[in-house]
């Protein structure tokens, strides 16, 4: 195994996260918070754009409902923290699949612009509908409480997000790899060849639309936890801006790029909060630069240039690729 | 007629009031290799398009082994037996050559989230089954030494026997190949026609191909069918149709059809 490898980097980032609290004051704990919650929205985002190749606009949108919902069920229903924050994810994720529906019919612009559509009507619901969502200036969230467990809530929530983070990783990893991760990708390269091989187009776009719902609905509820506060903006068309920067920094397709843009992406913006009117500039060119000189994103880079950050679409058999690699020689029966 | 295994009855197909397909009917054996040849625009991809659910006809019916498919998704079809390749590559670009197999065998397994994302002992099974099957038929094209190569990274004529492969390795009963020799040298058709065969003989598949390669259509073809304008205008061996004046008006014109059978 490679030592600068996909899998030891990658430990080597857990190991770094898990130690974080202890070294890092509160505010880096916040920002560390941060990536991780990105890290989780990007994970379904590149699910949907990078493998399946569905071109939508929505995930600010679901981030938010996740948000809202959660906040909202323990605001107005007074239900605690452990029922609304599953619940909201729940949501996000029938509002995916809800929304995938007429997206479904459609592809590259026109879907686009319907899902764009969809985020800006949702805008709309968080600012008008003041009965429930508290309009424009947002709502706050009771503090929760990690209450038999000896934690402040700032730690309690940090490790909560690093678990999720990881289960979450583990189940896209194991995911993509898999018959499913191959369908997603054949909708992607190609759709009638995906469809002439079985794969039913419907039922594989609303999945992936499910999965990027439901992990936007869990780092809503997470960011609503963390913040105390939910409003509006937060969840706008920037956002989804950032969102989409993030996976093409990383790397379209790539659960460990998702990992990789997200984390950069949070960082450079928080390195550079203190020169105001910089971060949007640096963003932009960060942007451009990527897709113009780095298609691939980091990960792109990295596949071509250290070992071991290969991802395959199949489990390796262990012991089984060398083989298959000695054996070319003869078979020549059909070379075209 | 009742031991037809693909039944194409009276298809019509029309966009925007031009017919492309009139009333065509269609009766290919278990274990033949049906040869699908015409003009250009004679409608033998809206043929194909329609056998495989992606068009569906305006009148007549189309049976596999004797269940109508008509209305039925690609998907579905793909499921009951139906395999296709396309005139043009549809290989998966961002897998490899390994993968793109595999995917073929995705209506052949069965493991669904839960199974996959937790990485269960029953999916693992079904996995590396899947992995074996699709070294076996990287072997039975003669192509075991692209296994770990990119998709995009192989020449037409690679991609398009590829393709045929992901395919087959679904155990289909029937599978329609649209132009499967562009991309092939003329020194390889030999070998192609040799394919052709084994696929017939060794996996019991009966195939229906659209070609414009003659040579190998005469060849390897039991039956053919021709079409002109969306009409099926003839159909028996190849030496009958080759002969036939009506096939050699709708390749040549009239004109040379006199010239033709003069001497």
């Amino acid at each position: 195994m490679a030592l600068f490898g996909r899998r030891n980097v990658l430990l080597a980032m857990l190991l770094v996260a898990a130690a974080a609290p202890s070294f890092l004051n509160a505010y880096y704990v916040f920002v560390a918070n941060t990536i991780l919650i990105y890290v989780l929205l990007a994970i379904g985002l590149n699910i949907l754009v990078g493998n399946t190749g569905q071109l939508a606009f929505a995930n600010a949108a679901m981030f938010g409902i996740g948000a809202y919902g959660t906040g909202l069920l323990q605001v107005h229903f007074g239900w605690p923290f452990w029922l609304a924050f599953p619940s909201g994810a729940v949501i996000a994720t029938a509002v995916g699949l809800a929304i995938s529906l007429p997206a479904l019919r459609l592809s590259g612009l026109y879907l686009a612009l319907s899902t764009l559509a969809f985020a800006q009507f949702t805008q709309w619901v968080f600012l008008n509908w003041e009965a429930v969502t508290f309009g424009a200036g947002g709502f706050k969230t009771p503090t929760i409480s990690f209450a038999p467990l000896p934690i402040s809530k700032p730690m309690g929530l940090y490790y909560l997000s690093l678990i999720l983070v990881i289960v979450l990783f583990v189940l896209a990893q194991n995911l993509v790899r898999s018959r499913i991760g191959r369908a997603f990708v054949a909708v992607r390269d190609s759709e009638i060849a995906a469809q002439s091989l079985g794969v039913d187009l419907l039922r594989y776009k609303a999945l992936a639309f499910g999965i990027s719902g439901f992990y936007a609905g869990i780092a809503g509820g997470l960011y609503s936890a963390m913040l105390n506060f939910v409003s509006p903006e937060g969840y706008d068309l920037f956002q989804m801006v950032i969102q989409k920067a993030m996976i093409v920094v990383g790397g379209l397709g790539s659960i460990a790029g998702s990992v990789l843009g997200a984390s950069a992406l949070v960082s450079i913006l928080e390195l550079l909060r203190k020169v105001k009117g910089f971060q949007e500039i640096v963003f932009g060119a960060i942007l451009v630069g990527f897709i113009l000189f780095m298609p691939g994103g980091i990960i792109g880079f990295l596949k071509a240039k250290v070992r071991g950050w290969e991802e395959p679409l199949h489990r390796a058999r262990p012991g089984k690729r060398s083989t298959s690699a000695a054996a070319t020689s003869e078979s020549s029966e059909v070379r075209p | 007629m009742t031991t037809a295994l693909l039944s194409v009855r009276g298809v019509s197909v029309s966009f925007g009031g031009v017919k492309v397909l009139d009333g065509i009917d269609l009766d290919v054996k278990p274990g033949e290799i049906r040869g699908l040849i015409g003009p250009n625009g004679a409608g033998k991809t809206t043929m194909l398009n329609v056998i495989s659910g992606i068009h569906a006809p305006h009148q007549g019916d189309v049976l596999l082994d004797g269940v109508s498919i008509v209305g039925r998704k690609p998907s579905n079809i793909a499921r009951l037996g139906l395999g296709r390749t396309f005139q043009t590559s549809q290989l998966f670009r961002g897998m490899t050559v390994l993968e793109n197999l595999m995917t073929g065998l995705h209506h052949r397994t069965t493991a669904g989230l839960i199974a996959t994302s937790l990485n269960l002992r029953r999916y693992r099974e079904e996995e590396e089954a899947a992995e074996e099957a699709a070294r076996q038929a990287l072997e039975f094209i003669g192509m075991s030494a692209f296994a770990d190569r990119p998709g995009s990274a192989l020449s037409f004529g690679q991609q398009r026997v590829i393709e045929i492969a992901r395919t087959l390795i679904g155990d289909p009963k029937v599978v329609l190949l649209d132009e499967p020799a562009v991309g092939l040298s003329l020194n390889r058709l030999t070998e192609f026609d040799a394919l052709l065969r084994r696929i017939r003989d060794e996996k019991g598949v009966t195939l229906i191909l659209i070609e414009h390669v003659i040579r190998l259509v005469m060849d390897v073809c039991d039956q053919v069918t021709v079409l002109s304008s969306g009409r099926r205008i003839a159909e028996g061996t190849p030496d009958t149709v080759r002969n036939n004046p009506e096939v050699i008006e709708a390749y040549l014109g009239k004109e040379l059809r006199a010239r033709h059978s003069a001497p």
